[in-house]
């Protein structure tokens, strides 16, 4: 695993050759003296600019009393600023032929904005507001509040929503990961803008922060307008305290009614972080079991089977211990021959090496879905600072896309008995 | 459509919202028309190093019958289960094999597939779509099996209120007129599908008549052009004719229906009949709908969702089909304010019908055209989605010169269309609420 540390302070240009893109794209990293980290790739294929403001802040620095919070806090933030209210920072957006919004994820919180290029320094300028000069407006707050615990309510009615809420509660524990990005009813209708501001203080600190801008722009422009934004934010340290350890493996069975047309079968179980030698192998037997629609789930459940629509695997790698989850919806009556199918498919991937051209298949499928994911601009400044504010350096996505080239039947096998060995099941059908 | 089913609806429908066009000196694609009447269309796009190949058929839900419905869609699910030459599964393999991706989708007015593969595989995708076309299997067995799956989309679309409200209020507006029909068919018409009658379909309408490729991507038309007359360019012409249009009867009153729903979330949601898209007032009428309902500063998003808080979601749309349009409202609000969010509705829209928008208004909804343009635009198959769509509902030029055109819209013609697209008195009405609990 690439782990580049961010440890020094000055500008280094840097030259990626990155195999998706024709034309040889300039990516330049600066990180200012207070700690602030700001990548910058210049793209004039199209008159657009995307920018991702990322901050070390999510669930995974929330505790059961404030679960959501990061992306409450998120939200207030494009609802008044010192400067702006809230429908004038949408008009703004509106008027620059772009957008701006912002949530809360589990290891990062992002504001995400998207501009014409020639308005690209107004947006830098509105993006900077946001993030600098949030007032938490008490109006709004009591609307956006009202709006979660109604999203809340909401996943509460969906059978794969809660199929989904209930196998992170398994699997997690007493971990943050336990909840979703948006919080728990209990928590959310109890967070105050005192509460909200304090958080703000203790998260937004320069050396937690990643600005990417990628599009049609100039670097040394958006780097000295960068420099004047958010260089005068004072240097600080958070304190970070420990996270409770999810709970050991078990085969546990749990079945839920929400009513329906379809029922949702889950199985998961707990898998590596994203910096674990493990990941690549642990990615391409994902995608051989429920990738695209080359996969085991999809062509033996689906199309020989006839059992569902969509049954996916997915593997999304945290900076904590993470999960792996199958999952399938279907026709209630077909529910059980469908989680017996499921089973099988997870014990056959253990038991039996997959063939020389399924790991093939799968290695192209994984390093083209990088490919395809970074085509917008959007898209690639999210890249850039994530990996950034995870401390990997964005060049660890062109090292796991070699490492995901060299993964072999061998270590398919190897990581499904690893991590497919126990796994937990939910559930939910209607009545 | 085949796999991404969330988006069933946005994509299968088309918003003019994302197929705009602007005359740009950098993006003018060749067009050829082969002997046999396919037509290609080749644009040259180096934002990155992959290749949209679109297929698009004009064929959809508009040309079934009343025995046939579904059948459309059904179509295109199997032919990606078997041709004559390679086996079930096999185009999945092949496409993902190169990193690439493919999908399908039908709509009212056409069929699309949907490869996006590495430059260098252009030659495979093409081999691939021509085989899937014009020499699929339709084995019984694959039949069978492929039917329960589209009975399993049918639910995942009931399961998703935003999905199926629109859907629903397709059958309202356009009453007794193909763009009301179920796309996925009924449980009777799916039944009724055999191997034979999916042949004779596939016979019927997929022919190089009725077809065009479009190819976006590094690739030039003299280098795109020798792979496609050694594939598609071999297959013969049937003279193919189009069924006549029948003719669309207009609203002349307030329908509405109410459907009682397993969820508390409410929902509501308005439509009109609106110009196709190769009239020139369904400009005018995207501008009445950015203004409305369109943007984030939109005012229906400033009165009813951040002053009145009566709606946590408000979006309106001008879906252009070939021989019509629909124009509607999305809210997403409380049961009980389902008639008042309603009434707003109409008095701001008789607002609009009064006084017209302001010059800000209409600065600001030609910037958002010009910026969902400038992002569509911005990958290779946002691209080859625009020209598909432009030229298999209308002309090409239509999408070409679309900015350029929506900057001549006036003040008074956005407000003369609310006018006559708009009217409070006839238009269909459908919600959402919360049935008694179980």
């Amino acid at each position: 695993m690439n782990r580049r540390a961010l440890a020094f302070a000055g500008l280094f240009v840097l030259l990626l050759p990155v195999a998706a893109f024709a034309q040889p794209t300039g990516i330049t990293r600066s990180r200012l003296p207070n700690g602030f980290t700001v990548v910058v790739r210049e793209n004039p294929a199209a008159p657009v600019v995307g920018y991702s403001l990322l901050v070390k802040m999510g669930t995974r620095t929330e505790t059961p009393d404030d679960a959501g919070i990061s992306n409450m806090l998120q939200i207030m933030l494009v609802r008044g600023t010192e400067k702006m209210s809230g429908e004038e920072i949408v008009a703004a957006a509106d008027r620059m032929g772009g957008t701006i919004d912002a949530y809360g994820d589990e290891d990062y919180s992002e504001i995400t904005a998207t501009a014409l290029s020639r308005n690209w320094q107004s947006m830098l300028e509105l993006v900077g507001d946001v993030a600098l000069r949030p007032t938490v407006p008490e109006g709004t707050l009591t609307g956006v509040r009202n709006f979660l615990v109604r999203q809340i309510r909401n996943r509460g009615e969906k059978p794969f929503d809660v199929a989904g809420d209930r196998m992170r509660a398994a699997l997690f524990g007493n971990h943050p990961y336990a909840w979703d990005p948006i919080g728990r009813r209990e928590s959310v209708e109890q967070l105050t803008r005192d509460t909200l501001l304090a958080y703000y203080r203790r998260q937004y600190v320069p050396g937690q922060m990643v600005l990417a801008v990628s599009g049609d722009v100039k670097t040394a422009d958006v780097m000295a307008h960068v420099r004047r934004i958010f260089g005068a934010m004072p240097a600080a340290n958070v304190e970070t305290t420990p996270r409770p350890a999810p709970p050991p493996m078990a085969a546990t069975r749990e079945v839920f009614t929400v009513p329906g047309a379809q029922a949702q079968i889950f199985m998961a179980g707990l898998a590596p972080p994203f910096t674990h030698p493990d990941y690549a192998a642990l990615k391409v037997m994902t995608a051989i079991l429920g990738g695209g629609m080359a996969s085991r789930f999809f062509s033996d459940l689906r199309d020989k089977q006839a059992l569902a629509y969509s049954a996916r695997g997915q593997y999304v790698a945290h900076i904590d211990t993470s999960s792996f989850v199958a999952m399938l919806g279907t026709a209630p009556n077909n529910a059980q021959k469908a989680e017996a199918a499921l089973k099988e498919q997870l014990a056959r991937i253990q038991n039996e090496p997959a063939s020389e051209e399924e790991v093939a298949v799968a290695r192209s499928y994984v390093v083209g879905s990088q490919a395809m994911d970074r085509r917008t601009n959007a898209r690639q400044a999210w890249y850039l600072a994530a990996a950034e504010l995870a401390g990997v350096g964005y060049e660890f996505f062109d090292v796991y896309a070699a490492n995901v080239k060299k993964v072999t039947r061998a270590d398919v096998q190897r990581v499904a008995r690893q991590y497919l060995g126990v796994m937990r099941t939910v559930v939910v059908q209607p009545p | 459509m085949r796999f991404l089913w969330v988006t069933v609806l946005a994509a299968a429908i088309g918003c003019a919202t994302v197929s705009v066009g602007e005359k740009s000196p950098s993006l003018r694609p060749t067009v050829e028309v082969l002997a046999n009447g396919l037509t290609l269309i080749v644009q040259e796009h180096r934002a990155s190093d992959i290749v949209a190949v679109y297929l698009w058929v004009a064929t959809g839900v508009r040309y079934e019958s009343a025995a046939t419905l579904g059948h459309a869609h059904f179509q295109e699910h199997m032919l990606f289960k078997g041709t004559e030459k390679f086996g079930p599964g096999y185009i999945d393999r092949a496409v993902e094999g190169t990193g690439g991706r493919s999908n399908a989708f039908t709509t009212f007015d056409y069929t699309t597939f949907q490869i996006q593969v590495p430059t260098e595989a252009i030659g495979t995708a093409l081999d691939l779509l021509d085989d899937m076309a014009f020499r699929s299997k339709f084995d019984p067995r694959e039949i069978a099996a492929e039917r329960e799956v589209i009975f399993e989309e049918s639910r995942i679309e009931t399961d998703t209120p935003k999905s199926a409200i629109v859907r629903q209020l397709y059958g309202m507006v356009f009453a007794g007129y193909p763009y009301g029909r179920p796309l996925l068919g009924t449980p009777a018409t799916m039944n009724a599908a055999t191997q034979d009658n999916l042949k004779a379909f596939n016979r019927r309408f997929y022919t190089p008549e009725n077809m065009s490729l479009v190819v976006v991507g590094p690739a030039e038309a003299k280098t795109v052009r020798p792979l496609v007359d050694r594939t598609f360019g071999q297959r013969p012409r049937t003279n193919y004719t189009r069924p006549s249009v029948p003719s669309l009867a207009p609203i002349t009153d307030i329908v509405r229906r109410t459907v009682e729903r397993p969820e508390q979330q409410a929902y509501l949601a308005l439509g009109w009949q609106a110009p196709r898209l190769a009239d020139r007032d369904s400009l005018a009428v995207d501008l009445v709908a950015t203004i409305l309902a369109g943007s984030e500063s939109s005012r229906l998003a400033r009165t009813l969702r951040d002053n009145e808080r009566i709606v946590s979601r408000v979006t309106m749309n001008n879906a252009t089909l070939q021989l019509s349009g629909i124009v509607y409202i999305q809210a997403q609000l409380e049961a009980s304010d389902v008639d008042l969010v309603e009434r707003r509705i109409l008095e701001e829209i008789t607002r609009l019908q009064q006084a017209g928008p302001t010059d800000e208004e209409r600065e600001l909804a030609i910037t958002r055209a010009e910026s969902d343009h400038a992002f569509a635009y911005e990958t290779s198959d946002g691209v080859a989605s625009a020209y598909g769509i432009a030229y298999t509902t209308a002309t090409l030029d239509d999408e070409l010169d679309y900015l350029v055109r929506l900057r001549t819209i006036t003040s008074e013609q956005i407000r003369d269309a609310a006018r006559k697209y708009l009217p409070v008195t006839a238009y269909a009405r459908i919600a959402f609420v919360p049935g008694p609990r179980k």
